[in-house]
C-alpha cells in the first residue's frame, strides 16, 4: 500500500514537472524580398604620375587642381607642359576606374563632356577633345575594375591675362556594353 | 356560536396567508464565475521609422520588400548600403520586434532567428551581426518586453554575374526568416 502511494506521488510529480519546465515562447515569420539589378560604378583615383586629386579621390566627384600654370614658369609636380607658338598646354594623369556588379558585361564605353562652354581654352581628356556641346567618346572598350589613365589637358592661349582662374567641370559617363 | 367564530377565524387566517403568498415572492441564486489567467508571450513585427515600411506591420507574419537593390544604383527609401566591396555589397534596413508578455515573472526574453530554407544563390542574410542559417541562432539574449526593439536586417549580395556565383537579377528573390522569442 505504501509503495503504491509513493508511485502515485512520483507519477504526479513527473506529470507536473514538464508544465513548469517548458519555457514560454512566441514565434514570428518575416518574409524578405529584394530584386537585384546589375550596376556599374565610376570613381576617380589619383594617378601616381599626375597631380594628386585635391578632393574626392576614390569617389565619383573629384577635384583636380593644377595650381599656378604658365608657359615658362614653374608648374606643380605631376603637371606636364608643352608649349606651342601661341599657347601652352598643361596636363595631368587622372585614373578612372569603372566597376561592374551582377552583370555579364565585358567592357564599357566612357564618354565625357564639359559642364560649361569654354570659348577661350581647349580641353582634352585622354587625348580626345571635349566640349560642352556633346559627349565625346574616350573609349568604347574600357576594362572593368582597373585604373585607366585618361589625362586631362587644358590648352591656354598666350593672350590669357595673368591671374586668370580657369575652372570647369567634366562630366563622365560610363555605359556597360 | 362557537362554530361560527371558529369558521370566521379560519377564513381570516386563510386570507392572511394568501396575501402573504401573493406579495414579495423572491428567488435568489449564486453563480460562481471562475477565470484562469493564463500567462504567455507573443511577438509582433513593427515598421521602424528609419526603415522600410513592413507589410502586415503589427502582426507576427510580416514582410519587408527592399525593392530594387544594386551596388551602385538608387535604393528605396529606408534602405541603406553600408558597404560595397569587390566581392559583395550590403543593403540594410531596420525593423522592430515587440515581444509582449502577460502573467509571467520573466523580465527579459531571448530572441532567436533562422532561415526557413537555405539562402538563395548569391545571398546572405543577417540580423544585426548574426549571419543567418537554417539553424536557430541567438539574436538577443536580454530583450525588453512590451517595447519596440530595433534590429538591422542586412542582405549581403555577391557582385558576381548570374551564373558565375552571383544572384539572379531582375526578378524578386524571397526568403523567410523565422523568429522565436523565449521567456528567460
Amino acid at each position: 500500500m505504501k509503495k503504491v502511494l509513493i508511485l502515485a506521488v512520483a507519477a504526479a510529480i513527473v506529470m507536473l514537472v514538464p508544465s513548469f519546465a517548458s519555457a514560454q515562447t512566441a514565434n514570428g515569420v518575416l518574409t524578405v524580398t529584394a530584386t537585384v539589378q546589375g550596376s556599374i560604378g565610376l570613381v576617380f583615383n589619383s594617378d601616381a604620375a599626375g597631380v594628386a586629386l585635391s578632393s574626392g579621390a576614390g569617389t565619383n566627384a573629384a577635384t583636380l587642381a593644377f595650381g599656378n600654370v604658365s608657359a615658362f614658369g614653374a608648374v606643380s609636380a605631376g603637371v606636364v607642359r608643352t608649349v606651342a607658338a601661341n599657347s601652352f598646354t598643361v596636363s595631368s594623369a587622372v585614373d578612372v576606374q569603372v566597376s561592374k556588379t551582377n552583370s555579364a558585361s565585358a567592357n564599357y564605353t566612357l564618354k565625357a563632356q564639359l559642364g560649361a562652354a569654354d570659348a577661350v581654352n581647349s580641353w582634352t581628356v585622354g587625348g580626345i577633345a571635349v566640349t560642352s556641346a556633346a559627349q565625346s567618346t574616350l573609349t568604347a572598350t574600357g576594362t572593368y575594375a582597373a585604373n585607366s589613365n585618361f589625362p586631362v589637358a587644358i590648352t591656354v592661349p598666350f593672350t590669357t591675362a595673368s591671374g586668370t582662374l580657369i575652372s570647369n567641370t567634366i562630366n563622365y559617363t560610363a555605359t556597360a556594353n | 356560536m362557537k362554530r361560527q367564530n371558529a369558521t370566521r377565524t379560519l377564513v381570516i387566517a386563510a386570507l392572511m396567508l394568501s396575501s402573504a403568498a401573493l406579495f414579495g415572492q423572491t428567488a435568489t441564486g449564486v453563480i460562481n464565475g471562475t477565470l484562469i489567467n493564463k500567462n504567455g508571450i507573443t511577438l509582433v513585427f513593427d515598421s521602424d521609422p528609419a526603415g522600410v515600411a513592413l507589410g502586415n506591420s503589427g502582426t507576427s507574419a510580416a514582410s519587408v520588400n527592399f525593392g530594387n537593390i544594386s551596388a551602385f544604383g538608387p535604393l528605396s527609401g529606408g534602405v541603406t548600403r553600408p558597404s560595397v566591396t569587390v566581392a559583395n555589397f550590403t543593403v540594410q534596413t531596420i525593423f522592430d520586434v515587440n515581444v509582449i508578455q502577460g502573467g509571467l515573472a520573466s523580465v527579459t526574453y531571448t530572441l532567436t532567428a533562422n532561415l526557413a530554407a537555405a539562402a538563395p544563390t548569391g545571398f546572405t542574410y543577417k540580423v544585426d551581426a548574426v549571419t543567418l542559417t537554417t539553424a536557430a541562432q541567438t539574436i538577443q539574449a536580454n530583450g525588453t518586453y512590451n517595447t519596440d526593439v530595433a534590429h538591422n536586417l542586412g542582405l549581403v549580395v555577391l557582385t558576381a554575374a548570374p551564373g558565375a556565383g552571383g544572384p539572379a537579377v531582375g526578378s524578386p528573390i524571397a526568403a523567410t526568416i523565422n523568429f522565436t522569442a523565449t521567456a528567460n
